[in-house]
């Protein structure tokens, strides 16, 4: 089961990137835009643009092995492992849904300290539609917050 | 002439965190951020080995990886396909990284935390610049059409 902490920063503004690997053991990285965990706290559906999505669906057909880092401007981290379950198209709702995390992830940048010159560029220059929804079954959680504890398996 | 341009260099100055990807021998990905990708030069690039955390793990079995940059005066990102090479604990490399470590450390109060073990040195394979992948700086605001 998800933490609740790790549920409130993928529902919030952490900032977030995806891995994969392809046959070779060859990695591949997208950042992602949005995330939902779903009712059972062990699936998680993550938005990637379209533009981006063509390597890491090719290695989730491949293999199914998903990385899904996040973290925040105070370096707080985690990452969540698990296996791919499937993939869409974004809809209205999950469009909706990264709307609002692109304001809310400016809002705590901005409160971080990042320079509205940085910050809003950088933000809101994601592209992010179209996109592709990637539902993934998570197996493990990783705290990555710099220290003593980093690399801890929390669940 | 190296692989990497020179209009690449603001993207490895620390401004905007950068984000790396490794995979184990047994096949698992691993995703991270990190302060900053060190240009070592036009074919070398330098990581960070502060902990021996999975992306220090990750490539002494598997040395391919995989880096995300991004310029905080242009905003054009970059992939770099990586190799590891090898690590130097002394030197100019090593002392310069050092040095940004200690000041970024201070900077997000990790100061005592942030310590660097090591200057992994990473040959660049290939480097691609995303295109189509970022709002064009007038559009960012605009609310409709393509994004």
């Amino acid at each position: 089961m998800i933490p609740d902490r790790v549920v409130e920063l993928l529902h919030g503004p952490a900032f977030m990137q995806v891995g994969t690997r392809d046959a070779h053991l060859r990695p591949a990285h997208a950042w992602v835009i949005g995330a939902v965990v779903h009712a059972d706290r062990q699936t998680v559906t993550f938005f990637v643009p379209e533009s981006r999505s063509a390597r890491v669906l090719s290695d989730l057909q491949d293999n199914g092995r998903v990385a899904l880092g996040l973290g925040l401007a105070s370096h707080e981290a985690y990452q969540l492992k698990g296996t791919y379950v499937s993939s869409r198209p974004t809809g209205a709702e999950d469009i909706a849904l990264q709307e609002t995390y692109r304001t809310e992830w400016l809002a705590a940048a901005l409160q971080a300290g990042y320079p509205d010159e940085i910050a809003r560029p950088l933000i809101r220059g994601f592209a992010y539609r179209p996109g592709v929804a990637v539902t993934f079954r998570v197996k493990e959680i990783f705290l990555q917050t710099p220290g003593p504890g980093a690399g801890n398996k929390m669940a | 002439m190296g692989i990497l341009p020179d209009e690449i260099k603001p993207a490895m100055q620390g401004v905007i965190p950068s984000h790396v990807v490794t995979c184990s021998r047994d096949g698992a990905p691993n995703a991270t951020s990190i302060s900053q990708v060190y240009y070592v030069d036009p074919d070398h690039v330098a990581l960070s080995h502060q902990f021996f955390n999975k992306t220090v793990r990750n490539v002494r079995e598997n040395p391919r990886a995989v880096v995300w940059v991004i310029s905080p005066e242009t905003f054009d990102a970059w992939d770099l396909e990586v190799e590891y090479d090898h690590s130097e604990t002394s030197g100019p490399v090593f002392e310069a990284m050092d040095m940004q470590i200690e000041a970024i450390a201070s900077i997000v109060g990790m100061k005592g935390i942030f310590k660097l073990r090591a200057a992994d040195i990473y040959r660049v394979i290939s480097v691609t610049k995303n295109v189509d992948e970022r709002i064009p700086l007038p559009d960012i605001d605009e609310p409709a059409g393509r994004r």
